[in-house]
């Protein structure tokens, strides 16, 4: 069925309407999936959301289709001896990638990152022979009542006066940027994809909001934008990239894509730069003396849920 | 023909004025942030305090420029300002004023010094934040006490042995000496600071090490740490990440407090912080507990 929308768009320029959006609308609506498009295509509808975007939020927004560079494999590690849990890596996320930051309705405010805070267990000598079934010990990790070991899951919204606290390990997830990435295998309409230099992105036009990539994520990376984002336009990151932090509209989905209008450009992602204890490791997994590729070499690193064959580019390690 | 004509504009009336109706309610969805925020600024001096101050920080900002910290408290700190229209240099947290965003990597610094181990880095690609503007009490430390003349200076009376013994003066100065917490009571003040130039520190032959290069001081002990911090592997850098990009390197003492190394409850050498704001609560739950609970049932 031709779609109203697309009938709208058509009665407005057979009215022969003076008003840019109708135009905009037109084009917008008939825009190929960004991997189809031809250069020219991706400079005018590059065009066309600075023009938008700029009206719309009142300041000279650009929106950037810089492709990836030859030789580059992006990767990322993450200490997690160090992390401290401040949630400063959440906040920085939002304040450079035009997340919604609503507070009134529920959904209305997406945060990429989470914090994850771990109880620490103890292998203590009395609790070693406890466990489920009894006798069998530390072999099966505890139950409920005599806990081994690290028996909760993660808690998401501990608030202490101070972190980094006593028995607590702390642990950042997002988007581990997988090399065979669940989402992709099931976006029905082909928009997430994986980019040359290794991050898996969105094209936000094509996003239809199945939200079957957000049930595919194994990292529960992926947020789907409920409610029309809400982006004060103080706020908003006028320094964008078509495939990373453009504004959204109600509907697509989104997730972390390592700021690409920053690192496309040979910038440190925003989380890495505001860590206040350096946990954080951005670099070149093809360039041997890159700090991930050297965190590789001679740490111990392990990746979340590597069981699942998704390979992640996302590197835990500790000291 | 005619008529053909009077249908297609009828339809393309009808068609514009739908078009203009809907992105009538367009508009007016995208103006609905704004009013939410209204609504939020309007409720915010019913909330004490913080709120209050938040809301009045706009009007402030002109006079009293935004300070934030960097890495721990009592440490770096950036002031806030507009390098162009719209770009601040770094945007600070209001809830505990920690820096949160750098608009500039790179604003305030310096070239670091030579070190050896750095010979693939090109020139001006290695930077750091100098200390000197805070140090500004240290020459005064030369010419004041330790100036080598006075009745208890001539000749200067330096310690014959390194034996600790608290100063009574210096801890009235600093008052951090009191719980000087390094090297489990192996180390002193002159282990570290210059005998006679007070403004440097000291390495291991008795030469002066500049502040702005104090991990050659550092390193004297902990050799392990410089080789991960010259290599990247430990400590804080922003900038660029290319491995011979231009970055700011962030200097031991800007996230390790020298002179109480161990603070902090897990005692890994940063102190404690107070945490950013949590993310909002899921839909129906009105507090954290529900995480408390072990989620399988035995």
């Amino acid at each position: 069925m031709l779609s109203l929308s697309s009938l709208m768009g058509t009665a407005a320029l057979m009215a022969e309407s003076d008003d840019a959006q109708a135009a905009i609308e037109w084009a917008e609506h008939f825009q190929k999936n960004y991997r189809l498009m031809t250069d020219e295509e991706k400079a005018e509808a590059r065009a066309r959301l600075e023009k938008r975007y700029s009206e719309e939020y009142g300041k000279q927004v650009t929106v950037d289709t810089t492709p990836a560079q030859p030789g580059v494999l992006m990767g990322y590690a993450l200490n997690i001896r160090k992390c401290i849990g401040c949630r400063r890596c959440v906040h920085a996320c939002v304040a450079e990638n035009n997340q919604s930051r609503g507070k009134n309705r529920p959904g209305e405010k997406i945060e990429w990152i989470q914090v994850l805070r771990m109880e620490r267990g103890k292998f203590d000598a009395e609790k070693m022979n406890h466990g489920y079934p009894e006798g069998l010990g530390i072999q099966v990790g505890g139950n409920a009542y005599t806990p081994v070991g690290q028996v909760l899951e993660g808690q998401y919204h501990y608030t202490p006066d101070l972190v980094p606290e006593k028995d607590a390990t702390y642990m950042p997830i997002a988007c581990m940027q997988c090399e065979k990435p669940p989402c992709v295998k099931v976006c029905p309409v082909r928009t997430t994809y994986r980019e040359p230099d290794g991050v898996v992105v969105i094209d936000y036009n094509w996003c239809i909001g199945c939200r079957m990539c957000m049930g595919a994520c194994p990292y529960w990376a992926r947020r789907l934008n409920v409610t029309n984002p809400v982006l004060p336009k103080e706020e908003m990151n006028p320094v964008t990239h078509y495939l990373g932090n453009r504004p959204r509209m109600r509907g697509v989905v989104e997730k972390c894509h390592w700021c690409l209008q920053r690192t496309r450009h040979g910038r440190y992602p925003a989380c890495v730069e505001v860590c206040p204890v350096g946990a954080r490791k951005f670099g070149n997994l093809l360039d041997p003396n890159s700090e991930v590729s050297l965190i590789l070499a001679r740490k111990n690193v392990f990746r979340l849920k590597a069981d699942l064959n998704t390979f992640p580019k996302f590197f835990y390690f500790y000291d | 023909m005619k008529k053909i004509a009077l249908y297609t504009t009828i339809f393309a009336l009808f068609g514009g004025a739908l078009y203009v109706a809907v992105a009538a309610g367009k508009t007016g969805a995208a103006t609905q942030p704004a009013e939410a925020q209204a609504a939020t600024t309007e409720a915010a001096p019913a909330q004490p305090a913080a709120a209050a101050e938040t809301a009045a920080a706009p009007a402030d900002a002109a006079k009293e420029p935004v300070v934030c910290f960097e890495s721990r408290k009592g440490a770096s700190e950036v002031t806030q300002r507009e390098i162009r229209p719209g770009w601040p240099n770094v945007k600070c947290s209001p809830t505990t004023g920690a820096a949160l965003w750098y608009g500039d990597p790179f604003d305030g610094t310096v070239p670091m010094g030579k070190m050896p181990g750095l010979e693939n880095i090109p020139e001006g690609h290695a930077l750091v934040k100098p200390r000197s503007e805070k140090l500004a009490i240290l020459p005064m430390c030369a010419t004041a006490c330790h100036n080598g003349v006075g009745p208890k200076f001539t000749p200067p009376t330096l310690p014959k042995d390194k034996k600790p013994t608290p100063i009574p003066t210096m801890e009235g100065l600093l008052p951090e000496l009191k719980e000087f917490q390094h090297g489990r009571g192996r180390l002193w003040c002159l282990d570290c600071h210059h005998t006679t130039q007070r403004n440097k520190l000291v390495d291991n032959f008795g030469d002066p090490i500049d502040f702005d290069q104090s991990q050659l001081l550092c390193g004297k002990c902990h050799g392990d740490k410089l080789r991960d911090w010259r290599d990247g592997i430990h400590g804080k850098r922003i900038g660029e990440w290319a491995s011979d990009g231009k970055k700011r390197w962030f200097l031991c003492t800007e996230c390790h407090n020298p002179h109480n190394v161990q603070q902090g409850e897990r005692n890994r050498g940063f102190a404690q912080l107070q945490p950013e704001p949590p993310p909002p609560l899921p839909k129906g739950m009105p507090d954290m507990k529900h995480e408390l609970v072990h989620p399988v049932a035995h």
